[in-house]
This record gives C-alpha cells, structure tokens and sequence, in this order.
C-alpha cells in the first residue's frame, strides 16, 4: 500500500484522500456527509440509487460520488444546486409509488429514506398521480417478509446473498418499475444469513417477521453485547425498552425485555455481519430457567441451597468443578483465585441443536460455546478424568449433552433449563449473559465484552457470588 | 438503391453466399492485409478513413480502437447487433444480405486489436439475420476463414454468436457485456469504459455492424477514397432508413452530408398521399423532433444536424405527416421507453414509467395544465443523471415535442381530445 495521499478539495475544503479510495469515503472521513442508498462498504458497487451524484471538477454531468475514485486536484462541490436539486429530484423518483406509510413501518427512525427525504427531499411532491401499488408483505423465507412498495431496488440485499453469504438466494426479476425482489425458490428465503438484509436495506421493504409490529425503535435503547451462539462471539447490540418508558408498558415483565438483536460493527471479529443465531440472540436468551434454588428437586431459599451445597463439598474427599464455557473471563477468575487445588475441567455447555449450520467459512464455529478459550487458557482443556474417583461433582453451566460422569453426587449451577431435567442434588440458578457483564475471548484469542441488558430475577445468583460465599 | 459501400449488388436468392461474396471481390482485401499488413497498420488504415460509429454516438472507430492497451494480454471484440432503437432497420439489412462482409469487418478489427475471440450478439427478435450469420459463419468456417489458420496467415479468430433476449437496453454496449456474461442486461457505471474493463473484465471493444461492415471497404479501396466521400468531417456512406408516412419507405445508402429532404422527397418519394410534412425524427426515436421548416438546408451529417438542434443517431429516420396527433405519437414512444427501461437506477426506472403514465392520463382526456408541468419538469431530473444514454434517449423526444408542439399539448389538455381527428390532413 502507497502511503502517499492525494490533495482533493471536497466543499472548498482541501483534504488528503488516501489512493483508490472513492469521493464518498474520502468524503466520510473528513465528516462530510453524501447521502447513499446502494453504496455498502463490503458490498461491490452498482451506482444505481443516484443520491450520491456530485459535481466534480466542474464537468456538466454530475457523477456518483459512490464509483468515483479520487484524483490529484479533483474539485468535489456536494452541495451546490445542481447537486441540490438532483438528490431532490431522486428522492421525488423515488416517493412516487412509495407508500409513505412510516407510521406503521417497523423501519421509522432509523430509515435512510425517511432521514434523507427529511434532510434533503422537496418539501412537495409534484405527483399528483395515484401511487401504483405493488405486493405486500410477501414472504420470501419463514423470517423475512418484504413489502414491493417500499422497495427502492438498490439491491444491496441481492449483492449480500451473492458476495458475502454466498448463497445466490435473492435476485431481482422483471424489468423496469414492475421489477421486484425475490427469492430464487420463492419463499424459501432460507440462507442462514439472511436477516443481515434486513439491516443492510435502507428502507422498511425488508422486515423481520419476528419483530414485526413489537414496538417502536425510539422506544428502545442498544446494550453492547456478545453473541454466546458460538466461539466466534460477535458483536451485538440487544435493544431493550428505554428505561423512561418502561412505567408505561402493560405488565411488569414488559420494561425487562430484550425485543430484538442486531449487530453491532466489529471489525476484529464479525465486522457488520451475524449470523441468523446471533439475530436470535434474545429470544435464546428468554428460554426457560430455574427461577429458584432447589434441594433433591424441591424450592428452597438461596440461603438454604447455599449452606446445603458449603456441607456437600466440604464432606467431598475429592470434588472437582466443570467450568462453564458461557461464563465471563471475571468469572473464571474469581473461581480461579477460590479453586484451592481442586481439579476442573472445561464443561461444554451447548452442543449443536438439530438443524444448525454446523461450522462454515463466514462466521459461525462448529464449537457452540463463546468462552472455551478463556477456560482453556485458565485451566486447560484436559477432559472431565473419570479415573480420578471424585466423588462431587460441580456442573457450572447448561447440561446440554450426556454428563461424563455417572452415579456421583452433582451441583448444578445453571442460568437456563427446567427442574426436571437438571436431577442434581442441589440446583442454584446463576444469571446469564443478559444479566452481567464481562468479557469472551473467543476462538482467536480476541477479547469482546458485553454488558448487561437486563436486571436479574431475584432468586437468582451470579455465579462469582456464589463461588465467594461458598469460599467464605 | 444502389451505394458504393453496401448497395453495390443486385439482391438475388444466393447474393448472401460466399461464393458469390468472393465472387464480388469478398475477402481478399482480408487475404492480402493478413499476408502483407501488421494490426497496427489495419488499425492506422481505419482511423485515417475518419470512420465514425454507425450505432448512434458517433464516435470515432480507429480512436476507439486505439484506446485498447497493446500490452493487454486478452482483448474481445463485440459486433453490436442489438439494433432496437426504433424506426432502424440498417444492420439487418447488412445481415439479410451481405454477412460476409461484417464477417470480413469483423476479422479486419480482430486483426488489428489482437482478438482471439470475437462475439456477434445479436438481438432476440431477429430471425432471418440470426440465420443468415449463422450460415455464413458455417460457411466461412468451413473455407478456413474463420477459426485457426486463418487463409494460412497463422492469425487465428473465432466468432462466436450469441442471442439475446429481447431488451432494447441491452444495445448499450456495457449492457450488451454483462448480457454477454450471463448477467442480467443492466449498463454498467463508466468509467472504466470497456476499452479498460469491459467483458470479463478484458479490454472490449464494442462495434456496430454497420461500422464493422465497412471497414472490407475502406481496407480494400483505402482510406483516403473513403474519406473522400461524403461530408468532410464525417466522411463516409451512411445506410438511412426512411419509415413513416412516405410513398416508399426503404433503405437507402447515401452519403453523409445528402440533404435531408432530397432523402425524404426525391428517395422515399416524398409524404404519403402527397400530404404536407408536419415534422420529421431524423436519427431513431430518441433524437429530438424537427419541424417541416427546420429541415430546409440540412443534411444527413452531424455538424449540421447538431446545428438544427437534432442528431444523425442510428440513420432511422421517421417521417410525420400533417394531421398526426403528437401527443399520442409522443405517448406510444414514451410507453416503449417505460417498457425499455432496464430498472436498474432510481431516476429512469421511476422517470420513464411516470412520464408514461402522465401522457395516458392526457390522451384518455384525464389530463391537466399541472400534468403537462410535471412533464415539462421530470426530464430536468433524469437527463444526465442516470448509468446509461437510455435516460436521455426517453427525456430527449419529451423535451422536443413539447417545445416545438406545445400548442398541440396545451390544446389537449384543455379539450380532453386531440387537435386532430386521427385522420391524417388532406
């Protein structure tokens, strides 16, 4: 890579753009805004919305700042008349047959459209035809639904499915103003991506079925997260309710609710993409849990379970802990520095559920569980030793798979699951990554950090306070 | 009909073959340039000829042959035969009759850009053509003309044919490419223009048929007798087809700078039924309308077109008679763009289709003084501003006929029917 820059003046401002880069990012690193519908980042370019149109070097034809690479001397002007009344007359071509039906759109508020028509449409539309109307709420897969009159056809979730997913499974068909977007096997929209196109388009044609008229996006606030659907750990942003509306909500569980996933942009691990799971990460995270502690399967109080698992281990002549691989790298270390020479063992908390993509070449690891490495890296990865008699056994984490152990006394601490299917002798419900924070180092060794989206219930623990109170 | 490029036979059931090909003199200006001439010398013979490009743009061939980079490993060529813009009818004459001599061209470019493999993509609608170049290509093939060896010169080509698949778009040379490539039929953004990158990311050049037919001519006779025909600045002969409302409408090789109404009067017979001339599209559909009296003095070449507010476009020109209503005409050309536009950027697919709408509405006699200001308006915002010509091409006849027939649009919309019965005037 050349180090040199070029000299170009963007709005009689000179700025030093890097080689081979286009006006539009030269443009965004200096904060100049130049709207764009079609342009993505990792997407290849199609220059097709024509919002972007600049004029350049005073050439009378305006050019998309989008394709354009910048030149030594280039005199970039983005907000000059010409300039002004083209992206008017774009955003009028545009609105023609768009239905202008924000206040039912799950887009509102955070729609490009909506935005750019505010900061740089006409005031009026000179239509005064009848709006054309075209499919609604067309299933293209079980998730997606898109919605024909809202589509402004920059096809960014076409490139997606071609460039990033792979999967070839949207296309546009027809021609003209009757062309639409569509599934290669209509409604078999089924690429373990797909609900990326829902945030990569720029306006509410692509909906997710799932969140589908849940609430208002104003009414919500992003919680950085971390994605525990496998090692890769993506980034996340889970939108819960803004806590000045929660007094609001019908029902008191209602304000204590993550209502959707998307991603949050890291470029060390996931950069803007997630996979379906990881779009799934809230409703993952509201299964069912243990809402109290139990001794032999019956309710007791934390107290109780507490003073009855401290008798448990301390009659244990060798117990031994399975670490859970869902738990913070703060965890760890608190169950490190309180360990005392008892054997532990990585745990592995989540195996692959029926139907998952196992492991492929974009994001998703075959290994389900965000934080092996962090539990490798602090207490090796030696599987659970059935030779070595432990005659206790503490289960840190979901049990998910066979147990590697069989007719010996178990602790479960668990954040999910159901009594009957956790038989140990005393169960202790841990919180879950919702309801902490902390850090994953993920398969590569690259730490992320989450924090935490909602309160936790009462009865239940963390589980570095139960390992201090046990200790003490 | 008769020429000296095109039109220098009489067309019998054979004239098309080889053999009589040869027999006219066919292929040995390629037999003697492969034996005697470098690819830069062909090159250099074609550019000194002044020969522009026959499709519409004008543009010059040897310079457009010459902006192929010579270092380039892999070069195409691409014989555009996609000829939709309407009221054309060239290229299909050259097909119908005389293939071998667009072969012969095509083999001529191949040798001075250096391609192993040309592609002839011809349009979906064209059957006849379809099966006169490929039997000429089978012909050629078997003589040794094209394919390996060719004539024992050692330059080898092939030629490839290709179908398209009906979109008028797709005659837009970066359309045609990713047509070619198995893609959808949508232009590309330019730069890089297809002389850097165009099919499979190769140095492309992309040639009309008529423009490629006529470089046997200019080789065989050489350059300075072609740039002596015709006018100075645009020398050469041109295939004009005259269509409309004229006494015989045909094809007619004349020229360039032949004036204009000595083609309509004198070759095509003059209007239909001795009516008078209302006005008259001089290069296809979307070059800008003249009226009677602007045609008087002006003659078929570009500087002198350009100067009467028009082009020469594709040679097409279409003749209108006195009593034709000009809203409607406007209204069917409009449609065909509506139903042409390829859809892929904001300003043409939704601007085509609005303007179309806008004129239903005013010849059902629904249409108002607003629609016709919205009319006027939409055009501003899509000239220039789209990937491809095809923007300009649906804006360019709006602009002109309500400028020039204002009258006619502004009476329409107050009535609700036309100035004129649909009969055409006496």
């Amino acid at each position: 890579m050349s180090t040199t820059t070029l000299k170009v003046t963007i709005d009689q401002r000179e700025i030093e753009a890097r080689p081979g880069e286009t006006v539009l990012q030269a443009a965004r690193r200096y904060g100049i805004d130049i709207p764009h519908f079609c342009y993505h980042d990792k997407l290849s370019i199609t220059g097709s919305s024509r919002i972007c149109l600049v004029k350049v070097n005073n050439l009378p034809k305006l050019q998309p700042a989008c394709n354009l690479a910048v030149a030594p001397d280039m005199v970039v002007e983005t907000g000059n008349e010409q300039v002004k009344r083209a992206r008017e007359d774009v955003l009028q071509f545009i609105l023609v047959n768009h239905p202008v039906d924000c206040g039912i759109c799950d887009k509102a508020g955070e729609c490009r459209l909506q935005d750019y028509q505010h900061q740089y449409g006409p005031a009026q539309s000179i239509s005064r035809d009848p709006k054309q109307h075209k499919r609604k709420l067309h299933e293209l897969g079980p998730r997606i639904v898109l919605d024909n009159e809202r589509c402004i056809l920059c096809s960014r979730c076409v490139r997606f499915t071609r460039e990033i997913s792979k999967s070839d499974a949207l296309g546009i068909v027809e021609r003209g103003n009757h062309s639409y977007v569509e599934a290669q096997t209509p409604g078999q929209f089924n690429d373990p991506y797909s609900d990326n196109v829902i945030e990569l388009c720029p306006t509410g044609a692509l909906l997710s079925r799932e969140f589908m008229y849940k609430c208002r996006v104003w009414f919500l606030q992003p919680v950085r997260s971390v994605c525990t659907g496998c090692a890769r750990g993506c980034s996340i942003k889970s939108w819960r309710r803004m806590n000045v509306r929660q007094q609001h909500m019908p029902g008191a569980a209602a304000g204590n609710l993550a209502y959707r996933t998307t991603v949050f942009e890291n470029s060390a691990i996931n950069g803007p993409w997630l996979c379906n799971k990881g779009y799934d990460q809230h409703t993952w995270m509201a299964r069912a849990r243990i809402a109290q502690p139990l001794i032999a399967g019956k309710p007791a109080s934390v107290g109780d379970a507490l003073a009855a698992t401290g008798r448990l281990l301390a009659a244990a002549k060798n117990p031994a802990v399975l670490v859970s691989t869902h738990a913070s790298n703060e965890e760890l270390d608190v169950l490190q520095s309180l360990l005392g020479g008892v054997p532990a063992y990585p745990h592995r908390d989540c195996v692959p559920v029926e139907g998952e993509v196992i492991e492929d070449n974009l994001l998703i690891r075959a290994d389900k569980n965000p934080n092996r490495r962090g539990v490798v890296e602090r207490f090796g990865e030696k599987p659970f030793d059935t030779a070595a008699g432990h005659d206790l056994v503490v289960v840190w984490g979901e049990v998910s798979g066979p147990l590697p152990f069989d007719g010996v006394d178990w602790i479960h601490l668990t954040p999910f699951g159901t009594p009957t299917a956790s038989p140990a002798a005393i169960v202790l419900p841990i919180s879950n990554t919702y309801e902490r924070h902390g850090t994953f180092t993920n398969f590569e060794g690259k730490l992320n950090v989450f924090e935490p989206v909602l309160e936790k219930p009462a009865q239940v623990q963390h589980a570095a306070d139960v390992f201090r109170s046990l200790a003490s | 009909m008769s020429g000296p490029v095109f039109m220098n036979f009489p067309i019998t059931t054979t004239s098309h073959s080889l053999s009589e090909y040869r027999a006219r003199g066919g292929y040995a200006a390629l037999a003697q340039a492969l034996r005697e001439m470098t690819p830069a010398q062909v090159g250099a013979q074609a550019k000194a000829s002044g020969l522009q490009g026959r499709g519409g743009a004008g543009f010059q061939t040897g310079l457009k042959w010459e902006f192929v980079s010579k270092e380039a490993p892999v070069v195409y060529l691409c014989c555009n035969i996609d000829e939709g813009e309407p009221g054309t009818f060239k290229d299909r004459w050259i097909l119908e009759h005389s293939p071998h001599q667009l072969l012969e061209g095509m083999l001529f470019a191949s040798y001075a850009l250096r391609v192993r493999h040309a592609f002839a993509y011809i349009r979906g609608e064209f059957d006849l053509p379809l099966r006169r170049l490929e039997g000429a290509l089978a012909e050629a093939r078997a003589a040794g003309i094209v394919g390996e060896n060719i004539l024992g010169s050692g330059f080898s080509c092939d030629i490839v044919v290709h179908r398209g698949a009906g979109a008028y778009v797709c005659g837009e040379e970066s359309s045609l490419i990713n047509s070619l490539e198995g893609k959808k039929g949508f232009p590309r953004n330019k730069p890089p223009f297809p002389a850097v990158r165009g099919l499979y990311q190769r140095p492309t050049v992309v040639n009309n048929v008529e423009t490629l037919a006529t470089v046997p001519w200019i080789m065989a006779n050489g350059a300075a007798p072609y740039a002596a025909l015709g006018a100075r600045k645009t020398p050469g002969t041109r295939l004009f087809g005259v269509s409309g409302h004229v006494a015989s409408p045909g094809l007619f090789e004349k020229p360039t700078g032949y004036p204009l109404a000595q083609l309509i009067y004198q070759d095509a017979g003059g209007v239909l039924g001795g009516r008078k001339l209302k006005a008259v599209i001089p290069g296809g559909s979307s070059t800008p309308i003249l009226k009677a009296a602007e045609i008087e003095g002006v003659t078929l070449d570009q500087e002198s077109m350009g100067k009467a507010g028009s082009m020469v476009g594709s040679g097409a020109v279409i003749v209108i008679a006195e009593g034709t209503c000009m809203v409607r005409l406007l209204q069917v050309l409009s449609r065909f763009y509506a139903h042409e536009s390829c859809g892929q950027c904001t300003p043409c697919r939704e601007g085509t289709d609005w303007m179309n709408r806008i004129l239903e509405r005013i010849v059902a006699g629904k249409g108002s003084a607003a629609d016709l200001a919205t009319l006027t308006r939409l055009p501003t915002g899509i000239m220039g501003n789209t990937v491809c010509a095809l923007g300009d091409a649906a804006s360019m006849p709006v602009v002109s006929f309500i400028k020039k027939f204002g009258d006619e649009f502004a009476y329409y919309v107050a009535h609700g029917r036309s100035l004129h019965d649909g009969r055409l005037a006496p």
